[in-house]
């Protein structure tokens, strides 16, 4: 069922071009609607989320964390592929998958926006910087309009 | 406990600890768009899961399976993610195979000490049996 989105993609054109998914654009605007009133304070219960997933015996220490399997914890991953109404089922394996893609956005997305803040010759990566990324790579074109 | 979409954020201190550690010494994140970085992430998250819930649905498959999510970074454009991606999979399989074994030990384990455990304490019973008797006997005496 294709559903209208207004908000995120603009014009006609920019819609037919996109691919066709169901729910997240809406997901995306009430979380980001939601986040930004409860802002985002420190300390929540992060260190204390199952982080099962990290192996510690073939990881020692913490170098780079590359060793370790996945750092986003699963449950998490899969409670919000589980918010998507058209999703009955998901392997463990394909949480995983999901997540492990998740840590290489964070990590290809903060790469990208720190070239707009070198450009700007400063050493703090910004917000600004990420829209700036976010608007000239193809690749992130999904998430215009998505973040506040 | 029912959650709500807009309580499903990645936490902060994972999402920091990525971003910092794909950042050189010396720059900082801001707060701001550290916030974004993880919004970005969820909704990351959310598309993927529908890109690659089509690939189910098409396969006419109700579970998502490794492949639908590969399937759905290519079509993404995300495809430097495949092979990492790949990687780390096959050593995820590997270890939750191991995980699956040390578990099926455990749990063989467990049952021959209960088996155990119940040979003995079977063994209790006789012995209490056999002392009530013996107090009986003795009072029939001395009556």
């Amino acid at each position: 069922m294709w559903v209208t989105l207004s908000a995120p993609f603009g014009g006609d054109v920019e819609q037919q071009q996109q691919p066709r998914f169901s729910l997240y654009g809406r997901l995306a605007c009430t979380m980001a609607a939601a986040v930004a009133e409860r802002g985002s304070p420190e300390g929540e219960d992060d260190g204390r989320e199952n982080t099962a997933t990290e192996e510690p015996a073939g990881a020692p220490g913490g170098a780079g964390g590359q060793s370790r399997l996945a750092r986003l914890p699963l449950s998490r991953i899969k409670a919000l592929m589980k918010a998507d109404p058209d999703v009955s089922l998901a392997s463990q394996e394909s949480v995983f998958a999901i997540a492990k893609a998740t840590e290489l956005f964070v990590e290809m997305i903060t790469k990208d926006a720190l070239v707009y803040a070198q450009q700007g010759k400063r050493k703090t990566l910004q917000r600004k910087d990420l829209d700036s990324a976010i608007e000239a790579i193809d690749e992130f074109a999904f998430l215009e309009g998505t973040l506040d | 406990m029912a959650e709500r979409p807009e309580d499903l954020n990645l936490p902060n201190a994972v999402i920091t600890r990525i971003i910092k550690e794909a950042l050189p010494d010396g720059v900082n994140v801001s707060k701001e768009a550290r916030r974004a970085i993880s919004q970005a992430a969820s909704v990351f998250v959310l598309y993927a899961t529908s890109c690659a819930n089509n690939f189910a649905m098409k396969a006419k498959r109700k579970t998502l399976n490794a492949g639908d999510v590969m399937a759905a970074i290519e079509e993404m454009e995300f495809e430097r993610f495949l092979q990492p991606l790949q990687e780390a999979l096959e050593a995820y399989k590997k270890s939750q195979k191991g995980k699956k074994e040390a578990s099926e030990l455990k749990r063989k384990d467990r049952e021959r000490k209960a088996d155990d455990d119940n040979d003995r304490s079977r063994e209790e019973d006789i012995e209490e049996e056999q002392d009530d008797d013996e107090g009986e006997a003795e009072e029939e005496v001395e009556n």
